[in-house]
């Protein structure tokens, strides 16, 4: 028979609620992107005017030449800033879930340092965020901008939802760093880095995604 | 007894034959009814809908008819009566999940083979028609035969017609019931819809309505159809290509006499004026309105609020030199033959007096109509780019009266111009 | 059959009796400020109730406007313009506005009372989630007040809502409305998603769960899948109307039929949201009113699941006219026809339930019944519709407007009719009058179809959707004479049902803890249920615990319906009342107002709900306990 008072951490399936919304959630968000990558991919090909992704384009009535406007070099550097940036977190979860235990040289002792992963995590986000502000103020001052034609209000509409989660992502981590700083944390903390680490994560599959059919194929 | 019971079986179905032929009987007052396919394309979704109705009933009678059964049948009787704890039933569901399933395939069958069949290219020797949705008119334009008009068309029995479906702003939807069912018209698309009207089949209009919300007159958007025979299908055409004339021809002007010492005035710049019919033109066919359906004829009746004298006579010459004057119509019309008339906003005008209505199928074309539709668009329907041309009327949309514009007399003149331009 | 040791059983305890009239009704005291800081799932449940209430009211409303232009050709007692707004708002405020709301109202006050569980996995998300609704469905239909409601139908297609053709700012309101809506909706699926899969009692496995709670489940998913699709559609064409992009810009190359896709994405698998739950009210009402269980319960679940994913494989059905293609049009076809096959299952097992039961005809199980038959014919009609030759004359026209409303009155209507009568006295402790209850199912079930069925009739004789107005002699005027008799006799019907809900909850019967004799959890509680629903978590051993338990399920039902402690005697933590999250809704509105009013109001509400949020995120839910 039942006890009159029910465990706090009581559930179904062991999990905890905060784990099995946070999946909910990320699955609502992949719809969301889902519904944007799609659109920027109808609408490949169908600008009426250019600036264009992978092909230069003379301007009939200027006769201004642009050209193609994606930077791959430079984009390749970014992504590769933010898939480290998912390592860092790794590195930072690890950290947090064996706070306490004995660290016995330098190695465990730089790998044990959650305030130093979770920094670098959010180093290496911000990081990804300024090449993307280089990178949108750069196109603007090439002429193409968010109204100019269909690639540019998909293209800027879509890395700009995306560069929107990278930013409350950086936030949420900065926020956990400041809480490592006051109090520290420690495995009792491990559920709420992971959920942070699992959101962080799917930003990065979800630029991966982006990087793969906006940039790379033609 | 076995009379009363096979009475009783019967009772129903004598009630549903006296109502079918009740309804069959009226057919002739549901005008724009889909039930009374006069295309090839018609048939083909008649077929589909009979096939449906079929099933759909036999599901209906089944389906409620076991609701009803179970639910007096299984009345509770009394409170302390435990009923069988049924849980389910594996062959239950089953066949009463393969049974749906066949009968979906019933229609599904002949609905793909339907699909292919309507939707191939229309045939090489259609009549091509290009429909252009406006808010809230629609612009046809014959480029087989070279000319443009609005909101009527007259098409030949037993020739495939292809309309070809643009727009030019929002989306809007083609669809005349009775011969065909529709099809949208969305910018940055071209759509078809083809078929044969019949060839045995009347001499008369049909009713097209827009059927797709495209904002403040969606619901005054009609056009009308015209099924002709062959023969005066060409002569309808010739008359269509024709520029706009005079018919009847207007009387020549008095000259004015010249004030007692004053100068003698001097000759008048000649605008280009409306040529006066041919014989032949004269002779080309549009349907005679004692032959138009009283459905195909609007009712709309016109706001009180707009006061206008019928009995008001209109010169058409005076008209003529408003619609490129005062009036301004040629800023948005077109009348064919006058060069000064190219405006493209608005419907042609060019034998706007022929027609079965104005103002895409809203208003009766007539005097009264007319000239109050000249007077003041904007306060016969919502939101038309029209402007209220008449002076001192209230214009809704500006929420303001007009200080200047069309007199009575002026307006009666245009009306007598387009009236003559059949 | 469970075995069960009947003579031990108290007498109002065995299976098919109901509980006894209590003496009195508990009340409890509550205050305004309780209610604007509640966080408790069963006052949250109540509010969505009076909401949606009054906002089917509002639209309701909106119908007789409608129906009273339509009664006759060439009226005009409202002006065209007049009209496109509440022919829009109808539709916008009883979709999002009542049906969702309403079947919200049942989410929340009895899932975790089906499952055993507290209250929801997140209490202060889910006050969030009411608040949002009210203050966005507040944003969404005061605007048509002052003569700029929206206009541009509740699906408003480009390009006629963009900028150039709707330069007003109805659509705006329309637009922000919605994407505030959806919020509301998108954090309620969160929460209920993880409150089914978590929170379910000791032995109750999925497969025990009631088909309302399964129904439910499946709804959130849709819900968390469907409404990001229509958030992006919105997304663009805020865009496009306020800072000049070109989703939807014909000249730039822009395609409306994008708008379409994104919208009926989402729009399809929202007719199945609309109807599911009542989907699941019926197959809990029915089996209580013919004392035995659900007919096929693992088929009412699994063809649930799969109405859920064959729901986001039809939506193109919405757009047979607009020219897609024969492999399109097909392929849309022949999924339209297979999501026939599940839907009609559950009418079948709905009548097998009945079947050789003891039925007893009240008001609720009437609604029932009445919801099965007229679906049935809403059912029929739309796989009509799903034939795309013969759609070509159906789309766009009456005929349509009879299909949806047989399916959303007919079907979800009739149906949470059904669970109101039902669970009323779970909510309030009273029984609605139930000779008033007969009255409005049998006004209701004929005004009904009087008002639908001929539209059946004028939509296959040639009459459009969405006009103001029609000419006499076109073969419409006796069809819509009907329907707008049986319109005002749906509103008679309607005021019944409203005096009877208010005088009800004043001076109905006192209702014990199962007045119906019912077999699941929610019945084991008092009614209202005491603040923390049970004084002990029941386990589980059967689908319905009360007919079919064991022993131990029957004696935790006696402690939790005798209980009568409080929470603190039973050392059960309450999560605390707080009022964040309306303050958090409040600003998040105020944020998205800042597009219409000024942009520096969307920085200022930003601000305030993210300050809003970070106290609400860093407060404690509920008292520390040991």
């Amino acid at each position: 028979m039942s006890t009159a008072t029910v465990s706090h951490h009581y559930s179904s399936t062991g999990l905890e609620n905060r784990k099995i919304a946070i999946w909910a959630f990320i699955g609502s968000e992949c719809m969301l992107f889902v519904s944007l990558i799609s659109t920027y991919l109808i609408y490949k090909d169908r600008s009426v005017v250019g600036p264009y992704p992978h092909t230069p384009w003379t301007d009939p009535s200027t006769g201004h030449v642009y050209h193609a406007i994606l930077n791959i070099p430079v984009t390749s550097a970014s992504t590769f800033i933010l898939l480290m940036s998912s390592l860092a977190m790794v590195l930072a979860l690890s950290a947090v879930e064996n706070k306490g235990k004995p660290q016995r040289n330098l190695g465990e002792r730089i790998l044990g340092n959650s305030k130093l992963w979770l920094f670098m995590t959010a180093l290496l986000g911000l990081g990804f965020l300024g090449c993307q502000a280089y990178e949108f103020t750069s196109f603007v001052n090439e002429g193409l901008t968010i109204k100019t034609n269909l690639f540019g209000s998909t293209f800027f509409t879509l890395t700009g939802f995306h560069g929107a989660h990278v930013t409350a992502g950086v936030i949420w981590i900065l926020t956990m760093l400041f809480i490592d700083f006051k109090r520290g944390l420690g495995p009792a903390d491990a559920l709420n880095v992971d959920i942070m680490a699992l959101y962080w994560h799917f930003v990065d599959v979800i630029w991966v995604a982006i990087f793969t059919l906006v940039y790379l194929i033609r | 007894m076995i009379g009363s019971h096979r009475l009783r079986r019967l009772a129903p179905l004598g009630v549903a034959a006296v109502l079918a032929l009740a309804l069959a009987a009226c057919a002739q007052s549901y005008p724009n009814s889909t039930f009374t396919p006069h295309s090839d394309l018609g048939r083909s979704i008649d077929f589909l809908w009979n096939r449906l109705m079929f099933f759909g009933t036999i599901v209906f009678v089944l389906v409620e008819g076991a609701l009803i059964y179970v639910v007096i049948r299984y009345r509770r009787r009394s409170e302390d009566v435990t009923p069988p704890q049924t849980h389910g039933h594996v062959l239950l569901e089953i066949t009463w999940t393969l049974i749906p399933a066949a009968i979906l395939a019933f229609i599904a069958v002949p609905t793909v083979r339907t699909i292919f069949q309507t939707q191939a290219p229309a045939p090489a020797n259609s009549l091509v028609i290009d429909v252009y949705g406006h808010q809230w008119w629609w612009e046809f334009r014959y480029p087989q035969y070279n000319f443009t008009t609005a909101n009527e068309i007259y098409i030949p029995k037993g020739r495939t017609v292809d309309l070809v479906l643009h727009s030019k702003d929002v989306i809007h939807s083609f669809w005349v019931p009775q011969l065909a069912g529709k099809r949208d018209a969305i910018p940055n698309h071209t759509n078809h819809i083809w078929f044969t009207p019949d060839s045995n089949m009347a001499t008369t209009v049909w009713n097209g309505f827009c059927t797709e919300y495209c904002g403040d007159s969606h619901g005054e958007m009609h056009f009308r159809v015209v099924t002709v025979n062959p023969d005066q299908f060409a002569s309808w055409v010739t008359r269509q290509q024709a520029p706009g004339f005079f018919s009847p021809p207007p009387a020549p002007a008095a000259p004015a006499a010249p004030a007692a010492g004053a100068a003698p005035a001097a000759p008048a710049a000649p605008t280009p004026a409306a040529p006066t019919a041919t014989p032949a033109q004269l002779a080309a066919y549009i349907l005679p309105r004692a032959e138009v359906p009283d459905y195909a004829i609007p009712h709309t009746p016109f706001p009180d609020a707009i006061k206008f004298d019928d009995k008001l006579q209109g010169d058409p010459a005076a008209g003529e030199k408003l619609f490129v004057g005062a009036g301004t119509c040629n800023a948005c019309h077109t009348v064919a033959g006058n060069p000064l008339a190219v405006g493209m906003i608005g419907p042609n005008l060019t034998h706007v007096g022929s027609r079965i209505a104005i103002a895409a199928g809203m208003y009766v074309n007539d005097k009264p109509h007319l000239s109050r539709w000249i007077k003041n668009a904007r306060l016969m329907k919502s939101g038309v780019l029209m402007p209220t041309l008449g002076k001192g009327q209230y214009d809704p949309q500006t929420k303001a009266t007009t200080p200047s514009g069309l007199s009575d007399q002026q307006v009666a003149d245009l009306v007598a111009y387009l009236q003559a331009l059949k | 059959m469970a075995t069960t040791v009947i003579d031990t059983i108290p007498a109002h305890l065995k299976p098919f009796v109901p509980s006894p009239t209590p003496a009195t009704v508990t009340t409890e005291k509550s205050t305004i400020w309780g209610w604007l800081t509640t966080t408790d799932h069963k006052k949250i449940g109540t509010l969505y109730l009076f909401t949606a209430l009054f906002f089917f009211l509002v639209g309701g409303l909106e119908a007789e406007i409608i129906r009273a232009q339509l009664g006759g050709p060439n009226r005009h007692l409202v002006s065209a313009e007049t009209y496109n707004q509440i022919f829009t708002m109808h539709g916008t405020t009883m979709i999002f506005l009542a049906i969702m709301p309403l079947s919200a109202a049942f989410f929340n006050f009895i899932i975790p009372l089906q499952i055993g569980a507290r209250d929801v996995a997140f209490p202060r998300l889910n006050a969030f989630s009411y608040w949002v609704y009210l203050f966005g469905g507040l944003f969404i239909s005061i605007p048509i007040l002052f003569g700029h409601g929206p206009n541009g139908g509740w699906f408003g297609y480009v390009p006629l809502t963009t900028k150039a053709y709707s330069a007003g700012i109805n659509i705006d309101f329309w637009v922000i409305g919605l994407q505030i809506l959806g919020i509301s909706s998108l954090a309620a699926g969160f929460n209920f998603i993880t409150t089914i899969i978590n929170l379910r009692a000791p032995g109750m496995s999925l497969m025990r769960m009631p088909v309302f709670t399964w129904m439910a489940f499946v709804v959130q998913f849709m819900v968390i899948l469907a409404f990001p699709v229509i958030t992006i559609a919105l997304f663009f064409l805020m865009m496009d109307r306020f800072f000049g992009t070109q989703f939807y810009e014909v000249a730039a190359g822009g395609d409306p039929l994008l708008w379409q896709h994104l919208f009926w994405i989402f729009g399809h698998p929202e007719v199945y949201i609309l109807v599911l739950p009542a989907f699941g009210l019926v197959s809990e009402v029915l089996p209580t009113f013919s004392k035995k269980p659900l007919f096929g319960y693992p088929v009412m679940v699994y063809s649930g699941i799969l109405i859920g994913f064959l729901g986001f494989g039809v939506w193109a059905h919405h757009m047979f006219a607009v020219g897609m293609g024969p492999v399109a049009d097909s392929v849309f076809g022949v999924t339209t026809m297979l999501i026939a096959i599940p839907t009609g299952v559950k009418i079948f097992n709905w009548i097998g339930t009945i079947a050789q039961g003891q039925f007893k005809a009240t008001s609720a199980s009437l609604f029932c019944v009445g919801m099965v038959a007229l679906f049935t014919i809403g059912g029929i009609s739309g796989v009509m519709h799903s034939s795309p030759p013969a759609d070509l004359q159906q789309t766009d026209s009456y005929f349509i407007v009879a299909h949806f409303h047989y399916v959303m009155f007919g079907g979800s209507i009739m149906g949470l009719f059904g669970g109101i009568y039902y669970y009323f006295p779970k909510f309030f402790g009273r029984l609605l009058n139930e000779k008033l209850g007969k009255w409005h199912f049998w006004l209701t079930f004929i005004g009904m179809n009087l008002t639908f069925f001929p539209m059946h009739f004028s939509g296959m004789l040639g009459m459009p959707r969405r006009i103001y107005t029609y000419d006499a002699g076109q073969g419409w005027e006796v069809f819509n004479h009907i329907s707008t008799i049986g319109a005002y006799l749906l509103a008679v019907a309607t005021a019944i049902f409203i005096y009877n809900f208010f005088k009800s909850r004043v001076s109905g019967d006192a209702a014990g803890p199962n007045p119906w004799g019912a077999g699941t959890l929610e019945w084991t509680i008092p009614s209202p249920p005491p603040v923390y629903n049970f004084a002990v978590l029941p386990t589980v051993t059967s689908r319905y615990p009360l007919w079919e338990g064991k022993q131990a399920d029957i004696e935790s039902a006696r402690i939790n319906q005798q209980s009568g402690k409080t929470a603190e005697q039973l050392g059960i933590a309450i999560p605390y009342g707080t009022i964040k999250p309306l303050l958090a809704a409040a600003f998040m509105i105020i944020m998205f107002s800042g597009l219409i009013v000024g942009h520096w109001l969307i920085l200022v509400g930003a601000a305030a709900t993210v300050l809003a949020l970070y106290g609400w995120l860093t407060s404690p839910l509920e008292p520390e306990h040991h």
